[in-house]
């Protein structure tokens, strides 16, 4: 009785704490009602200009198409609304996902990929192996798009200062003009600050994108299993003065989710081993900086995983600190298979007693039954 | 007043914790219901995640059962389901989400009713993880 009147619920991703029924059935009556407003209002507006052309509340112009438009959405999102949510009613969650894993299975892409079935939260792994290495089997994509992101940083630089010329020109017409707008001209004070420094982050990261020559990262072998050892190879090419070059096992979780409009990302690094650090080194174009280390990966490491919203990756962290330039780091990912030692069963002389306690009262409780 | 049905559910044999392609073994049984009263009932295999992230869910094994699927029309006798488990997801305790197994009964009455029943287990030997560091962004 009392879940009848609980107002506040606490949402576990498709979950909620509530009854089903009442929610279904509150969101039927919700698109449903949005549905009958829509068609009576699109309804009455059309037949009252029909019948009734003079009326200066329903003239043809851009009043009414707008508001056919906006009666229109009302009935489109309430029947799709209501469509939806007739289709879920009764179905359970794990039935929707045993339907989903069916459909996925009949897939031809998945057909002509036999690992994704026998490991089917691992992710894939085939645009990590497509590129052959010089030195070792495979040469490792970036995590990161430098390009794109010198793009957006570009793009915003430009419109920032663009906008700060156009409010320039206005403040110092006002000036010549004996009318001086004081406020925008105080305005642009710290509006020209920030414009200072997209121009100096600009250029550093164009400096940082050009000057520096390609970070490569080769490996052995592809996909990794726990509890064994590979071979990792690292070249960084250029013409700079390194303080320091490191390169690191990284894994970290991701997680996704909605706050309010928002949708956030959380990212936790969970473990972190140093594989090779180097102390001053000189880059030149003739001579990169090559170097071959060992990459182990511990024997009790959880896999990749990558749901929908939670994901676990292991990467190659590149961390490179040039002399008169800022530091950079480069990421490479790669996939971690489940190892041998994480694939067997522990079973605790706690869990043992708590496991027989547990199966003792559930089949007595059948035996009762029965 | 109504009664709740009551439904048992349990792994067969003493382990709560498997190892990737060890066979599954459960049992479930309803009580308290009348035969009539019962419209469908569903038993799963799956991992959940929980934890910051939103919730992901996938089914492993998945049966659903209709009174046409039963002699003499009657789901409540006990029912025994078998599956072999797979290699992935393990179960997993992290930072900031865990991944974890269950079998999971669902119960479908008339009039809309309906009643889950589940039961943890463990796949694989995963240690838990320890936080290192944290970077949020929007």
């Amino acid at each position: 009785m009392p879940r009848l009147f609980r107002l506040l619920e606490k949402k576990r991703g498709e979950r909620r704490t509530g009854s089903n029924l009442v929610g279904s059935v509150g969101e039927a009556l919700l698109y449903g009602a949005l549905f009958m407003l829509g068609v009576t209002a699109l309804s009455t507006l059309v037949a009252v200009h029909f019948w009734q052309p003079q009326s200066a509340w329903y003239s043809v112009g851009v009043g009414f198409w707008l508001m056919v438009v906006v009666l229109s959405s009302f009935v489109f999102t309430g029947g799709i609304g209501l469509i939806w949510t007739v289709v879920r009613l009764g179905i359970s969650a794990e039935r929707r996902s045993a339907l989903a894993t069916h459909a996925s299975a009949l897939d031809l892409v998945h057909e002509a990929m036999p690992r994704s079935k026998s490991h089917p939260t691992v992710p894939s792994f085939d645009g990590l192996t497509d590129s052959p290495g010089t030195d070792l089997a495979y040469r490792l994509p970036s995590s990161q798009s430098p390009g794109w992101r010198l793009l957006a940083k570009t793009i915003f630089a430009l419109l920032w200062n663009g906008i700060a010329c156009v409010m320039f020109v206005i403040a110092t017409k006002s000036w010549l003009e004996g009318a001086p707008q004081w406020f925008l001209t105080f305005f642009l004070v710290p509006y020209f600050a920030v414009s200072g420094w997209t121009i100096y982050y600009l250029l550093q990261q164009i400096w940082i994108h050009t000057g520096l020559g390609q970070t490569a990262v080769e490996i052995s072998d592809h996909p990794l299993f726990p509890g064994r050892e590979y071979q990792v190879h690292l070249s960084q090419a250029g013409h700079i003065d390194v303080k320091s070059i490191e390169l690191w096992l990284t894994c970290e979780e991701e997680v996704t989710y909605r706050q309010g409009t928002d949708i956030r990302h959380e990212l936790c690094k969970v473990f972190e081993q140093q594989l090779l650090a180097q102390g001053p080194v000189e880059v030149e174009p003739s001579k990169p900086f090559r170097v071959t280390c060992t990459l182990p990966i511990p024997a009790a490491a959880m896999h990749s995983f990558q749901s929908e919203h939670n994901s676990v990756h292991w990467k190659l962290v590149v961390r490179c600190a040039p002399a008169h330039w800022p530091e950079f780091e480069r990421r490479h990912p790669i996939v971690v298979f489940p190892g041998e030692a994480t694939l067997r069963a522990v079973v605790t002389p706690a869990q043992t007693g708590q496991a027989t306690r547990g199966q003792r009262s559930a089949a007595a409780s059948i035996e009762v039954v029965a | 007043m109504t009664m709740e049905p009551l439904i048992s559910l349990c792994l067969v044999g003493p382990r709560r914790s498997y190892a990737a392609g060890d066979e599954l073994v459960a049992e479930y049984q309803l009580d308290a219901v009348l035969a009539d009263e019962v419209q469908a009932i569903e038993a799963s295999v799956l991992w959940y995640t929980e934890g910051k992230g939103e919730e992901d869910m996938g089914v492993h094994f998945f049966e659903r059962r209709l009174p046409t699927d039963a002699e003499d029309g009657d789901l409540r006798p006990l029912r025994r389901f078998r599956t072999t488990l797979p290699s992935s997801p393990l179960s997993y305790a992290g930072a900031i989400f865990t991944i974890r197994w269950c079998i999971r009964v669902r119960l479908f009455l008339r009039r809309g009713r309906e009643y889950l029943q589940e039961q943890p287990f463990t796949l694989g030997s995963v240690p838990a993880a320890a936080r290192q560091e944290t970077a949020a962004t929007a």
